[in-house]
């Protein structure tokens, strides 16, 4: 675009809506997300009954450890037990 | 750290680990990720936030193959594409992958860069300017409401979006022409 025109320009702003604030958020929080479960698998490791506890009751696993768990948090979590 | 900040320096931080950085870099192109998702390939909001989520675990896990930090823009509009398509066959599993991308997707993707050159203008302008064109365009806000927000006569809005647009304009032509790095 070498000229901007008015109306080209306001079209071009109008092509760039807002992202639903909460799908930012959580892409924002991705490394304090990760450093949290890495922690948490390395211990589970080491600790079978914490192993179990994660694999029977997820969703209160991770938020006992101050991870919310999100749809894409349990599913990342899921896929790294079974590659685990 | 804010607009002034360049694509490649961003992105240079964020691989040293800096949290911020890649809070911002989130923030500077989650609009177009997400153009991409929902305009582009017209995915169900489901399947564009799972996309979207899916392109910002990709990226900041492979930020080390990036050759050219100056080019995380193609490269997050290449991710977003593939990802997409990925989503699609999932669902139409018979259908050939060439068939799942939408007709015109080229020219989409320039147009998108060029809303990202915009609004680099937009930060540059500054503030009221920014925000207003933004909740006026973007956001599709009417003049009551800018007005409400701002706490600024409703009336004076139509004339402040067309000097702000001008600024805009002036703006843009100091920048110069608009090139897009090669993938790296």
């Amino acid at each position: 675009m070498a000229t901007f025109d008015i109306e080209e320009l306001g079209r071009l702003i109008a092509a760039l809506p807002p992202t639903p604030e909460g799908w930012v958020r959580a892409a924002q929080e991705l490394p304090q997300v990760r450093r949290g479960l890495d922690d948490l698998l390395a211990r589970a490791e080491a600790d079978a009954a914490l192993r179990a506890k994660l694999i029977a009751d997820l969703e209160s696993t991770l938020a006992d450890a101050g991870i919310e768990p999100t749809r894409h948090v349990i599913a990342d979590v899921r896929e790294r037990l079974r590659s685990a | 750290m804010g607009p002034e900040l360049s694509d490649a320096a961003l992105v240079a931080r964020c691989r040293a680990g800096d949290d911020s950085a890649w809070s911002l870099l989130v923030e500077r192109f989650s609009r177009y990720v997400y153009a991409i998702c929902s305009q582009g390939f017209r995915l169900s909001r489901h399947d564009a936030e799972d996309v979207f989520q899916d392109v910002f675990t990709k990226a900041y896990e492979n930020l080390h193959k990036l050759r050219n930090d100056d080019a995380i823009r193609p490269w997050l509009a290449q991710l977003t594409r593939r990802l997409c398509i990925d989503r699609l066959r999932e669902a139409t599993r018979e259908a050939p992958v060439e068939e799942l991308e939408p007709d015109g997707m080229d020219e989409m993707i320039e147009t998108l860069d060029e809303a990202m050159s915009v609004r680099e203008g937009l930060a540059r302008i500054g503030e009221p300017c920014g925000d207003m064109l933004d909740r006026f365009f973007a956001r599709d806000q009417s003049y009551r409401t800018i007005g409400e927000e701002l706490d600024l006569p409703a009336g004076t809005i139509a004339s402040r979006i067309s000097r702000c647009l001008e600024k805009l304009k002036g703006a843009m032509e100091d920048s110069g022409a608009l090139v897009s790095p090669e993938v790296g």
